[in-house]
């Protein structure tokens, strides 16, 4: 069905490179890009955790380097909400839900499936190009007056809304919200293109029940986005209706900023939240389900054993899917919301603890029995594997409202969702970079550089986040410029210059990564087999490194699950989906 | 199948991460240890209740799962010629592990929503005694309605420099209410009801010691009500990012026995 676009293999470098149809292509263009955005995000972070372990620290040196920010040397304190701002904005959606989904997403979905290419590998290319727009204005508005926007990455409005509440609600907040909604614009495509290549272009045999986890975790994905991510773009563009056009939306009477009475009048700031959260949960899971799906697979590839539990696996992905819709308002059980709906969204919320202990408790089912090959991309699943523990217990204490009361903005909350959605979503793009580079770039990357990279990450991400929980249980608020104002916090400095020294560690090994990355593509070991890691799954039937169209002759036929290893009857420890049955025993 | 040096080499990473982790979760627990809620000075105590009981049982699964995943990483490292196994299916495991996550969950959901329940039901019925707090940038502004025991009326279209609260300058009921600004005085042992309000943006009326946030929202009209139950002075928060200077939206609470509250608040109707 898709044998039409294996024609245009080789084109010149344009259509190659650049304006390429090739999803291979564009997953890697994807990953280029949030590796340029990784090191914005990454630097705003580690200038925010400068401010916080040493605040008010002064060198004339950042004076030159940020003259208005760090006017004096040192930094003021809009510079730093705005530094904040966009490390969340740039990180959950140009670094998080870009790479393991757009990146890894285009790149492996057809792989994985048996399918020459996307369904529509146009609409694919523009939503690269419509991404890329996206990020760019993004980064511009780090060069306007006033500065990029600094109401948050949830962008609550008055705040946002209202132009001389804080400098960065100037130009800079326009241009989050313009180029928010070229990303949701990317995004929806993206996420039609998934849903329909899933449904549609499946190898012959390959039953929905006989995907890979990645590719399941994938579909639920593109569903969540295009039901979700509209959901944004209109409250962005209300939002910038009520910025520039006089309307209220988000503003009510009687706001008085700025030695003015604003003449604004009906509107509610609940609502902004309602729609922002509507597409801010299923976002959390966008950015994680992949990561979860990247784990099942590297997990089951080198224990040697099958997933344990696959039904239940594809199961516990679906019911988080459904849920994430319906537990948004537990990021507003202090908003002035009604308590009723608190109670209700503590309910559904508490409900997505029994899907997610049942994936943990599948990849230790997984693990009992195994022969454990720690290789980097195995070291980073195992790693999500402890994240997710860590995180989703502390969910427990955000969920149940009453509790919340207590902990709600402060630093604990910061420490869960680093561990959860970030961490997961992080080390599933390391460990996803790792065990997919032989294919995608028929090199290996240089496994002590590696090996390295992991023990740094690793340690330095429990250094840097699990003390956040402790600083939040003292009470810390988020989004505090210095602590030390507060008398009760004063006694938590060393805490927070422990956390940025970790902080600066891990932000420093982040190099190891990007010089092995580009590094490897030219000097890597070459790939010598077509599957080095002996796994199961149909990307690593393709040849080394793989054309336009991904297989040369036929599209192979499937004939068994992603994860035959060690099957008694077979002769190897490993039995690929594309290997026919033997004669007699058909199974 | 062949030796594989590879896989024997790489050993070495798995037992040194089991370590990795049974250390990460030892040092990381002992600290919980060394840093606890701050002092409680309000009747909230069941929150902190709940908060230990739920401490207890993550902080128990979370050493279980840790403790496991090193040890199976640690055991179940690549040897050659180890035995493998294809065993990848268990209905009663899954039933197992469903039913026992939720039989855990239901009664913390349970006893959490009781509680929530008991904090956001209405304050007692009678003379209690209300206080306004008005959050702008940067500040806390605090009204009591005064001798008379009524708060004049306030109008959103009033707002203006002189006039920062929006009062009815017409009101009766207004003219000797108490301001205050950064700074509230409440007597101990009795309920108080605090009703929220913002000028500008959003902002969030924290106090760390008595277990309370609540939103001040524009265009809406929150409250919060407590009884704070130890004499001492406190630090209010802003807990709701609302501009550049969020970090110094600071205000203090004083508790008081009962005659030094009365004191005082002679003190300041006199100088009204």
């Amino acid at each position: 069905m898709s044998e039409g676009h294996d024609d245009h293999g080789h084109g010149g470098f344009i259509s190659k490179y650049i304006f390429s149809f090739d999803h291979k292509m564009i997953g890697k263009q994807y990953l280029t890009l949030v590796m340029f955005m990784a090191i914005v995000g990454g630097a705003l972070a580690m200038l925010v955790r400068l401010q916080l372990g040493y605040p008010g620290m002064h060198a004339e040196f950042w004076g030159k380097l940020f003259p208005t920010g760090m006017s004096q040397g040192v930094m003021t304190p809009e510079f730093y909400v705005m530094l904040f701002t966009m490390h969340g904005t740039i990180m959950v959606f140009f670094v998080l839900s870009l790479g393991p989904v757009s990146g890894f997403g285009n790149y492996l979905i057809p792989l994985q499936i048996g399918a020459r290419d996307m369904a529509f590998p146009f609409l694919n290319m523009m939503s690269f190009w419509t991404a890329l727009p996206g990020a760019i204005i993004i980064l511009i508005s780090f060069l306007v007056e006033g500065g990029a926007a600094a109401s948050g990455w949830t962008a609550y409005p008055p705040l946002s809304a209202i132009r001389s509440a804080i400098p960065g609600s100037a130009l800079g907040q326009t241009l989050w919200l313009v180029g928010m909604v070229f990303f949701v614009a990317s995004f929806t495509m993206g996420g039609l293109n998934f849903v329909v290549t899933i449904i549609n272009m499946r190898a012959k045999g390959l039953s929905m029940m006989r995907l890979p986890l990645t590719t399941w975790a994938q579909f639920i994905v593109g569903i969540l986005g295009l039901l979700s991510f509209p959901a944004l773009a209109a409250g962005a563009i209300l939002l910038v209706f009520d910025r520039s056009l006089g309307t209220s939306f988000y503003l009510p009477e009687g706001m008085f900023i700025g030695d003015t009475l604003l003449p604004h009048s009906g509107g509610s700031p609940l609502l902004w939240q309602h729609l922002f959260w509507f597409l801010g949960h299923p976002e959390v899971y966008i950015i994680m389900l992949p990561a979860l799906g990247f784990t099942s697979d590297i997990l089951s590839t080198f224990t040697r054993r099958p997933i344990f539990g696959y039904r239940s696996m594809v199961y516990a992905m679906l019911a988080i899917g459904f849920l994430s819709f319906i537990v948004w308002g537990h990021h507003m059980f202090m908003s002035g919301m009604s308590p009723f709906l608190g109670t209700m969204f503590t309910m559904t919320t508490l409900c997505i603890a029994v899907p997610s202990a049942v994936k943990t408790f599948n990849w230790l089912a997984t693990l009992w029995k195994a022969k454990i090959r720690f290789t980097t991309p195995m070291l980073f699943a195992l790693g999500i594997v402890s994240l997710f523990v860590t995180g989703g217990l502390t969910g427990i204490f955000l969920g149940t409202n009453v509790v919340d009361i207590q902990l709600h903005d402060t630093y604990f909350v910061v420490a869960h969702f680093h561990f959860i959605m970030a961490g997961a979503g992080l080390f599933g793009m390391f460990a996803a970079i790792y065990y997919w580079y032989p294919k995608m770039f028929g090199r290996h990357m240089n496994e002590t550089a590696s090996k390295v990279h992991f023990w740094f990450t690793f340690i330095t991400y429990y250094g840097v986040f699990f003390p956040m929980h402790y600083l939040g249980i003292a009470g810390m608020m988020r989004r505090i410029y210095d602590p030390n104002t507060y008398d009760y916090l004063k006694p938590l400095q060393p805490v927070n210059t422990f956390i940025t020294i970790c902080a600066f560690v891990l932000g420093a090994s982040q190099v190891i990564i990007f010089v092995n990355y580009f590094w490897s593509m030219f000097k890597g070991k070459k790939v010598e087999s077509e599957n080095p890691w002996s796994a199961n799954t149909l990307e690593w039937s393709t040849p080394i490194e793989p054309g336009h169209g991904n297989w040369p002759a036929e599209l192979p036929d499937v004939y068994r699950w992603p994860y035959d290893y060690q099957h008694p009857d077979a002769d190897d420890d490993f039995t690929p989906q594309w290997e026919p049955p033997k004669k007699a025993a058909a199974k | 199948m062949a030796e594989n040096t590879e896989a024997n080499r790489d050993t070495k990473h798995g037992v040194a991460l089991a370590v990795t982790l049974w250390a990460i979760t030892v040092v990381s627990v002992a600290y919980f240890f060394k840093y606890d809620v701050p002092e409680l000075a309000s009747d909230r105590g069941a929150q902190d209740s709940i908060y230990y009981v739920i401490l207890g049982i993550t902080g128990f699964a979370y050493v279980a799962v840790q403790f496991v995943l090193g040890l199976y990483i640690w055991k179940y490292r690549h040897r050659d010629g180890a035995e493998g196994s294809y065993w990848h299916d268990s209905h009663t495991m899954e039933i197992a592990w469903t039913v026992g996550t939720t039989v855990v969950l239901v009664p913390i959901v349970a006893w959490g929503l009781m509680l929530w329940q008991d904090v956001k039901a209405a304050p007692p019925e009678g003379d209690i005694l209300v206080i306004e707090a008005v959050g702008a940038q940067f500040q806390w502004d605090m009204r009591y309605p005064g001798p008379d025991g009524e708060f004049g009326t306030w109008q959103p279209e009033l707002y203006s420099l002189d006039n920062y609260l929006g009062l009815d300058p017409d009101d009766q009921a207004g003219q000797d209410d108490i301001h205050l600004t950064n700074q509230m005085v409440i007597p101990v042992d009795e309920p108080v009801r605090i009703m929220l309000r913002s000028r500008d943006v959003q902002h969030a009326f924290f106090l760390p010691n008595f277990r309370v946030k609540q939103d001040a929202v524009p265009g809406m009209q929150t409250s919060v009500w407590f009884t704070p139950t130890k004499i001492g002075e406190y630090e209010i928060a802003c807990a709701e990012l609302c501009g550049l200077g969020h970090y110094r939206m600071r205000a203090f609470l004083s508790v008081r026995s009962q005659a030094d509250y009365q004191t005082w608040l002679a003190e300041q109707s006199a100088a009204n």
